[in-house]
């Protein structure tokens, strides 16, 4: 499907009068084309309002609800997100370390640590091993992304270097909070480990996420207080509420 | 410690990834009502609509990752993926074999009242005004789409008119409620 088609769909997209095949075709064109997704987006609001009518819940729904939220808990990993390639990584690790462990022993470790982490909002990863179609698609989303990004009026880029002094990753940070990994040279990991990237606030590092064996494509947004500074560390696939490893790569933000 | 009130949906999916069911419980409170009134809407039906509601929450307990803080705000994710399910039930064949179209032209002309049906009605008066001053044939495109569940092909069908006319009415109706929303101060879904 080429822009003036997918162009002529979009506002028939917002409302699903679309078919799945048009969907797919549509949504592919859309992660790569700004204007469209930015025009979409725009649908989507007006869809938004329209859908917009609250109604009286119905007695016994939340009941209903909150009784089979484990059925379907497998414990396995989420799947990626396939149009906008955001995946929050706290999610993904939480949810990993879950799946071998209980979660009461978790939350007790976790303590302060858990507390803090809030400042963590989402972020995103890419997972290379699979989705290979999601992954391209993602890509040039995360391109455009960080271009944008580094075109912000105001933004800071944070230039991580290996204990060799060598700039191994790069990211930027824009005032409103949101951060991307620009670009890394950090060699890939084997698939049982991961890099996870902290912040150090207060002089206590927090988990901001999971960046990956292979980090390509990484997104967050920091609220509250800015970190000092931004560390990698290497940690099992599941990732660690604290760091278990020096840090391989570090950088300071400029004030 | 935050209360669990004051926080931010995108830190309530943060939560909810962490298996937090009071978080799960919060964002039920704060979208439940419009992620059911809009299944219920469009499915006409209070049970499948449940069910709708249903599957809404427990998909974002079991996947929190989908939901993008950058592309939107939640009560906007939820309630796209509640169309999109009650869309889906609506077009099933059973479904379909309840519908005769001619009924469905006539609900589509007659019976849209959104008024009596929302609690805010703020939003509710903004939202019926900028759908009056469509011309009516945008309207209606508009109604049999998105409250009736019909792709665009089916819609022509229905009015008996060409796919790319229907298609057009669709993205110009919808550009002009989006102006008059903003005029309005209506930005998507913020609550």
């Amino acid at each position: 499907m080429n822009h003036l088609e997918a162009n002529e769909l979009l506002a028939a997209l917002s409302l699903d009068a679309v078919d799945e095949r048009e969907r797919e075709e549509i949504e592919a064109h859309v992660s790569e084309c700004p204007k469209c997704r930015s025009e979409l987006d725009g649908y989507m609001d007006v869809a938004t309002a329209l859908g917009n009518s609250v109604e009286p819940i119905p007695e016994g729904l939340w009941n209903s609800i909150s009784s089979h939220i484990y059925d379907a808990d497998d414990g396995s990993e989420p799947s990626p997100s396939i149009v906008t390639g955001i995946v929050p990584i706290e999610v993904a690790a939480f949810r990993r370390r879950r799946a071998r462990i209980s979660t009461k022993p978790l939350l007790a470790t976790m303590g302060t640590v858990a507390a803090a982490i809030i400042v963590v909002l989402a972020v995103s990863l890419s997972d290379a091993s699979s989705h290979v179609s999601n992954l391209q698609r993602q890509l040039a989303s995360s391109n455009y992304i960080v271009t944008a990004a580094l075109s912000t009026p105001g933004h800071t880029l944070v230039d991580l270097e290996s204990s060799s002094k060598q700039d191994v990753a790069q990211f930027v940070l824009l005032p409103d909070g949101r951060g991307y990994l620009v670009s890394s040279e950090l060699p890939a990991l084997s698939s049982d480990r991961t890099y996870q990237l902290w912040g150090l606030i207060n002089g206590t590092p927090i988990s901001i996420g999971l960046m990956g064996a292979n980090p390509s494509k990484v997104t967050f947004t920091v609220s509250g207080a800015k970190p000092s500074v931004l560390g990698v560390t290497v940690e099992p696939s599941g990732g660690s509420p604290t760091p278990t490893n020096a840090m391989v790569a570090s950088g300071t933000f400029a004030d | 410690m935050q209360d669990i009130s004051e926080a931010s949906d995108a830190q309530l999916v943060t939560s909810i990834g962490r298996y937090s069911e009071v978080a799960l419980a919060e964002v039920y409170r704060r979208h439940g009502g419009a992620v059911y009134g809009l299944a219920r809407r469009v499915l006409n039906n209070s049970a499948e609509a449940e069910d709708v509601t249903q599957e809404v929450f427990l998909r974002l307990w079991n996947q929190p990752d989908r939901f993008d803080p950058l592309r939107g705000t939640l009560r906007s994710f939820l309630l796209a993926q509640s169309h999109a399910r009650a869309v889906d039930a609506i077009r099933s064949l059973n479904a379909r074999r309840a519908r005769e179209m001619k009924d469905a032209v006539k609900v589509a002309r007659g019976s849209y009242d959104m008024q009596h049906e929302v609690w805010d009605l703020s939003l509710a008066d903004k939202v019926t005004r900028a759908l009056e001053e469509l011309p009516e044939e945008e309207r209606r495109v508009i109604q049999l789409a998105y409250f009736e569940g019909y792709t665009y092909v089916k819609v022509a069908e229905i009015l008996n008119q060409p796919e790319g006319t229907v298609k057009s009415r669709i993205r110009t109706g919808m550009r002009r409620m989006r102006s008059v929303l903003n005029e309005a101060g209506v930005q998507g879904a913020e609550t």
